[in-house]
């Protein structure tokens, strides 16, 4: 993968829990002082928030298939 | 023995609800109607408001189980109830508060709880929708309906795994930047 989606899969790794310990407090400290890397953490939460709201559209939209299925 | 059976039971519904998943909904939808509709028809309410109110529990226990492996102590029906039953008593505490305000006052309260706390300031999932359906598939299936990569690439036919997960970073890649242009356009 070119680099940038390799950051974009330390990003998930590290938002997940699933870094080895010493990676993962590397990643915190880098937290406190780097801005850039502040701002990356908060696009990909955004990401995956946006992720999560299309989920439940898309849930809500089979569920209403279901009930019209069933109930309709 | 109780409890062994139903942790046995509780990963079982995890496991279908991901794997064969809209049947798995539509039997427990199908059990869980009735049950609703009568309760919420015995507490000052109609078959809609059941509708909506079983739709959002559903999605509140696919989370559940899906997410945060909640560990159930009950049948997924069980459990379903009693969020439904929760969130209707509240629903009547706060129907019965809007009542009781000045109707021009009553309005407002509406129109604001349009935009509840944990809402974004603006609508998101449109961005997810605006990357086409591939990629809005994929991540989809792979972050919110917690399929594995194996079947995320089986699906959308991709040669293998590696090829899959590199599509699925490129989705997010995109996602990040399309959402990224737009808070910055309108938030600085």
């Amino acid at each position: 993968m070119r680099p940038e989606l390799e950051e974009i899969q330390l990003l998930e790794h590290f938002l997940g829990g699933r870094l080895p310990a010493e990676k993962e407090q590397e990643m915190e400290i880098r937290l406190l002082w780097d801005q850039e890397w502040q701002q990356q953490v908060a696009q990909q939460q955004l990401a995956y928030h946006a992720i999560r709201e299309a989920g439940r559209q898309h849930l809500r939209h089979e569920l209403r298939a279901i009930h019209q299925k069933l109930f309709g | 023995m109780q409890t062994l059976t139903n942790t046995v039971m509780a990963a079982d519904i995890g496991e279908a609800l991901v794997r064969d998943r809209e049947k798995t909904l539509e039997e427990i939808y199908g059990k869980a109607y009735p049950m609703v509709l009568h309760y919420v028809r015995q507490h000052h309410g109609d078959a809609d408001d059941a509708k909506d109110l079983l739709q959002e529990a559903m999605i509140l226990f696919y989370e559940r189980v899906v997410h945060e492996e909640l560990t159930l102590t009950a049948s997924p029906t069980t459990y379903i109830m009693g969020v439904c039953k929760n969130r209707w008593r509240r629903e009547l505490e706060k129907r019965k508060r809007q009542q009781e305000l000045p109707p021009d006052v009553s309005e407002r309260v509406k129109e604001d709880a349009g935009a509840e706390a944990d809402q974004p300031l603006f609508a998101i999932a449109p961005f997810v929708a605006q990357l086409g359906e591939k990629c809005k598939e994929i991540l989809v299936a792979f972050y919110y309906l917690g399929q594995r990569m194996e079947q995320v690439a089986q699906q959308h036919r991709y040669r293998n795994v590696r090829t899959a997960t590199v599509q699925k970073f490129k989705c997010l890649e995109r996602l990040r930047k399309s959402l990224a242009a737009y808070s910055i356009h309108h938030f600085r």
